[in-house]
Formats: structure tokens, sequence, C-alpha cells
């Protein structure tokens, strides 16, 4: 292609482009939204699509640009949002049944910020049904697939939102990550994504799933686009009581791609034979890379690795099946059409407001909280958290981060795994153990399989790390001259 | 195990037809045996992060979304209230 559309190209170009006045986020938000017009039959990555309040907004900030405004970096940038994340008057559904017609009256902490830093709003995007999958097939309304093979799905719950950056359909978006809903769907389409230390982003207005372990974190085309985002999103909010008091660097205006002197950590856990031969080699060789460019390679060992998936389905479904207790059909919401009495209004409108596998997880949260049962599995489970906290922490006095592949595998074929759920839940087996301690996780391209699917590599750091992180990332992009998304982005 | 499905779904306040009910306690009883793989500790240490105390906002009353915004998500709404079923005898 000789010339760039505006679609294709990143959040710090147009940035810059924007702020030279060498485009107008008018001209970039058509761009964006003709792309999503032409794309989405194919892709169906957006539960709704908001393209005349985009372009008003776009309108608005280029008058503010043209009135010689200061502006955000972010200003005029066209970004999708996952729909758990609550937007003042646009709907917000969760990819669920129970919100189909839900309309915040609130924005969420991160839209605030947003919206204050003038970035254009494209519409919410799909994910699945409360977040809580690996494939985005338990969203209600639609199975969006991978723009790299639309036979496959673009993993999940965060789904939507990688599908649309990795497609053009978004410059950069949100998505939310309890066990890896980020990192494993950024793997999936050859993206960057960020799972930001936990508290380090407000859960204020993000329909809560699992409280303690849930994060919002920014999904884009390069590590830089994922350090602006960040940087715009993060920050202390009195609505979140877990929100931690501290300030934040200007993160991508400090990033640095030098890795000379740092440790990397390779847990040897996360090599192991269930991991697939090309994934292990891909990171194997981003090591290597790394290693070539000054950074110490060291081994570590996380042993109770084994132990994490366990811990993470008990205490984020004990957590979900309280969280979703409050969807009763009384205030808002789904109700159901006919019933006898209160209890049966209860009963009617959630089995008829939520799919199946949303039950399965308030089933199972149900069983390990209740009388009888919750030391042999949640007051287990925290103790494993506990340990899992431990290991880290040991391991981060060996080295600085830790280099992992994100998932597995690649993308699988859509239906594939519905029937198996243990083998959807082993999807997030590299994953879970950083929000089980809290820390941050990145994703960043490192290459293709045979079937020419993406391959992911995990950067985890020790708690607000992120700066470490984003420069390992950012050294190897630059190592490896850019992330390749030509096919997606044609 | 013991699992009472039928338990489980009136705590949970969902219903299941027989149909369903069979294919849940199957995967259910999956998804249990998966998450029983864990091992015995002693817990030593807190959950707590020392240095990253929580801070709780200050007890004060701010101003919220208007009650028709809010009222827009209700099912059911007569006279500026929400409609539930009778729960009192």
């Amino acid at each position: 292609m000789s010339t760039m559309e505006l679609y294709q190209l990143t959040a710090e170009k147009l940035s810059a482009m924007l702020a030279n006045k060498e485009c107008s986020s008018e001209e970039l938000t058509r761009s964006v939204l003709k792309r999503i017009e032409q794309k989405e039959p194919e892709i169906a990555a957006y539960v709704t699509v908001c393209g005349e309040e985009a372009l008003k907004a776009a309108a608005a900030i280029d008058a503010k640009r043209a009135a010689g405004e200061s502006m955000h970096p972010l200003a005029g940038i066209p970004l999708g949002i996952k729909d758990n994340i609550c937007t003042r008057g646009v709907r917000t559904t969760c990819a669920s049944r129970m919100l189909e017609n839900f309309v915040p009256p609130y924005d969420a902490f991160v839209m605030e910020k947003l919206n204050a830093a003038g970035a254009v709003m494209l519409g919410k995007l799909n994910m699945d049904e409360f977040a809580m999958g690996s494939s985005t097939e338990t969203s209600y309304f639609q199975k969006t697939r991978n723009p790299f093979d639309t036979e496959r799905v673009p993993g999940g719950s965060s789904g939507g939102s990688a599908a649309a950056v990795a497609a053009g359909e978004a410059v950069a978006a949100l998505g939310s990550d309890t066990g890896g809903s980020i990192r494993q769907p950024s793997s999936y389409c050859g993206i960057v994504g960020l799972k930001p230390t936990y508290s380090s982003v407000s859960r204020y207005g993000l329909v809560a799933f699992a409280s303690s372990l849930d994060q919002i974190g920014p999904m884009g085309r390069s590590v830089k686009d994922v350090a602006m985002l960040y940087s715009a999103i993060c920050g202390r909010d009195n609505h979140d009581a877990t929100s931690a008091l501290r300030e934040y660097p200007d993160f991508a205006k400090e990033l640095t791609s030098d890795v000379k002197g740092l440790r990397i950590g390779l847990p040897k856990e996360y090599f192991g034979e269930g991991v697939a031969a090309e994934v292990r080699e891909a990171v194997s060789k981003m090591a290597k890379e790394l290693e070539k460019m000054g950074a110490e390679l060291v081994e570590v060992s996380l042993p109770s690795t084994d132990y994490a998936l366990s811990a993470y389905y008990i205490i984020a479904s004990a957590e979900a099946s309280s969280n979703l207790a409050r969807f009763d059909g009384v205030k808002y919401g789904y109700r159901a059409k006919d019933f006898a009495n209160l209890t049966e209004m209860y009963e009617k409108t959630r089995s008829e407001g939520f799919g199946a596998e949303v039950k399965r997880r308030i089933m199972l949260g149900t069983y390990v909280l209740s009388s009888g049962y919750y030391d042999a599995y949640y007051k287990k489970a925290k103790f494993t958290q506990l340990r899992i906290q431990q290991e880290f922490a040991e391991a981060f006095t060996k080295c600085d981060l830790l280099l992992t592949p994100t998932v597995p595998d690649t993308a699988f074929k859509l239906g594939e795994n519905v029937d198996d759920q243990i083998k959807m839940y082993m999807n997030d087996i590299l994953t879970v153990t950083v929000n089980i301690a809290g820390l941050p996780g990145m994703s960043v391209p490192c290459g293709f399989d045979s079937k020419k699917m993406p391959i992911g590599a995990q950067l985890i750091g020790p708690k607000f790390s992120e700066s470490t992180l984003f420069r390992v990332a950012s050294a190897w992009e630059t190592s490896v001259g850019g992330f390749d998304l030509s096919r997606t982005l044609a | 195990m013991n699992l009472d499905i039928k338990h489980l779904a009136k705590l949970s306040r969902l219903t299941f037809s027989p149909e369903e009910e069979a294919k849940f306690e199957k995967e259910m009883a999956n998804i249990v045996a998966m998450v029983e793989k864990l091992p015995d500790l002693d817990a030593s240490g807190a959950l707590i992060d020392p240095d990253n105390p929580m801070q709780m906002r200050k007890d004060e009353v701010v101003n919220q979304p208007n009650r028709t915004e809010l009222l827009q998500n209700a099912p059911e709404v007569q006279a500026g209230c929400i409609v539930v079923p009778k729960v009192v005898e």
C-alpha cells in the first residue's frame, strides 16, 4: 500500500499529525467509522457504534484546537470501549440480556478521564457475558471473529476490543482483565495489551465481576500507544476504596528502549509440556534477542503455578456470585414477564437474563461459599493466593521482571471449546497468577505460528513496575521493526 | 463431593429445567473436580499490602444523577416509583 489510510496509523503518529494540523479529528474519525462499516459484517466487534456522537465530539475537539487551546495527546483520537465500562447516556450491556437496555446515568472514572482528555468514543465493544469467558462466544448478542482468521475466536473476554484494534476499527481500546481478559485476546489478535497493577486504575463504573481481581487496561497496536492510554486512565479515585494513593509519571513521555543490565526471569513452570512448542520457541527467541541487547536471563521457579487456576476460579466465582446478586429485576436491567410472587420474579428474571456460563460461575461461587464447604474451597484458595504472592516476591529478588508465553497456544476455532469448560478455562493458566498477585502483566506480539496466527509473550513485573514493562516491550518492538498487522489492517 | 444442584440453584435464585439440570450437574462436577486441586497450606501472613494502604473517602453528601435518569432503567415505573410485586401479606 503506497499511502496509509488514517485508520491504519498508531495513536502516537495520529497525535502528532493532529497537533501539526496534518489531519483533523473529524477526518480521522470518519476514516475509522468507514472502516467499521466495512469490516463489521465480517468481524462483529461492536455491540454499539456511536457514529454521530463520535463525529460531533471530533468536531468539537477540532474547534478547540483551532482556537489554540492546549490539547492532551489523546485529544481527537477515536477509541473503542469494552461494553462493561459505564458510559453515560450510551447503553452498557456487558454483552448480557440482563443489561440489554441499560443506559448508565454516570460515567466510569476512566471515561471521565478520557472525556476530559478529549478522546473520541466510537462505541462499545463486544465481550464474553459479564467478562466470563476466553473466546467472546458467551456474548448474548454476537460472536466476534479474529481478524487474522475469521474462522477463529479473537480470545476473550475483551475479544471485541482486541479484534477492533487489530482490524483498524479503533485506534486503541479499553478492555478489562480479571484472569487474562486483556492479555489473552491481545495475544490472539497480535496487539499489545496491559493488565495494570491492581489499584492503579479505578474500577468505579466497571461492572463488577470479581472485585479483588478486576482491572481496566489499555490495548493498542504499539507499546507507545498503550503507554499513552495507560497514562491517561491511571490515578487515584475516591470512588474506589482500593485505588492506590500515589502519583504516576507520564509513561509515554519517559518511555525508553534500553534493557542493558535488566534481569529477565524465565519461570520454568511457564514453559512446560502444556505449552505449544511453537509458542515456547517464539518466546525463547524473544528472550535471546533481549539478551543480545544487554539484558541478563535468569531461570526462576514459581512452584505453586499449578494451583493458580483452581484458586482463581474459586475466588473469582465466589466474588461473582455475590456481585451478580444485584441483578434481581427490581431497579434496573431485565425483568421476566410472568411471575406469581417476588421470589419467582427473581428466579425467572435471573434464569432468563443470564447465559449458561454466567450461571455456572454463580453456581460454583455459591457452592464454594456455602456452609460446610467454605473452609475446603474459599479459605484454601485464599491461602494459595498468599503463597503465590510470596513466590512472586521471592522471584523478584532474583530478577526485575518475568518473561513467559501469554497463552499456551494460538487462537482456536469458533465452537471448538464451547462444550468443554475445562479446556476453555485452561486458556487462562498462564495469566491468572498475575491477577491473583495483583501484579502488572502485559502481552506483546512475538511472532506467528505455522497457521500464521499471532503468538504473544507476557511480561510480568512487581507492583507499579509498568515503566519497566514498557521499556522491555519497546526494546523488543524496536528490534522487530514494529508489530506486523499488515494483514489485518489492509 | 456432594453437589446438590437443586439446593445450589435455590441459593443462587436460578431455576433449571430437568434437562438443563442434568447437563449442569455433569459440568459442575467437572469444574469442581478441577478446582479441588489445592494444596494444604498453613496460612501465615495476610493478604494486605502495607506499602499501598487503602483509604476510604470522607462520608460526604454529593450530588448524584437525577431521578428521571435513574428511573429510566427501571423495568416498571408508576408515579415516579419502581413497581415490584406485593411483598407483604
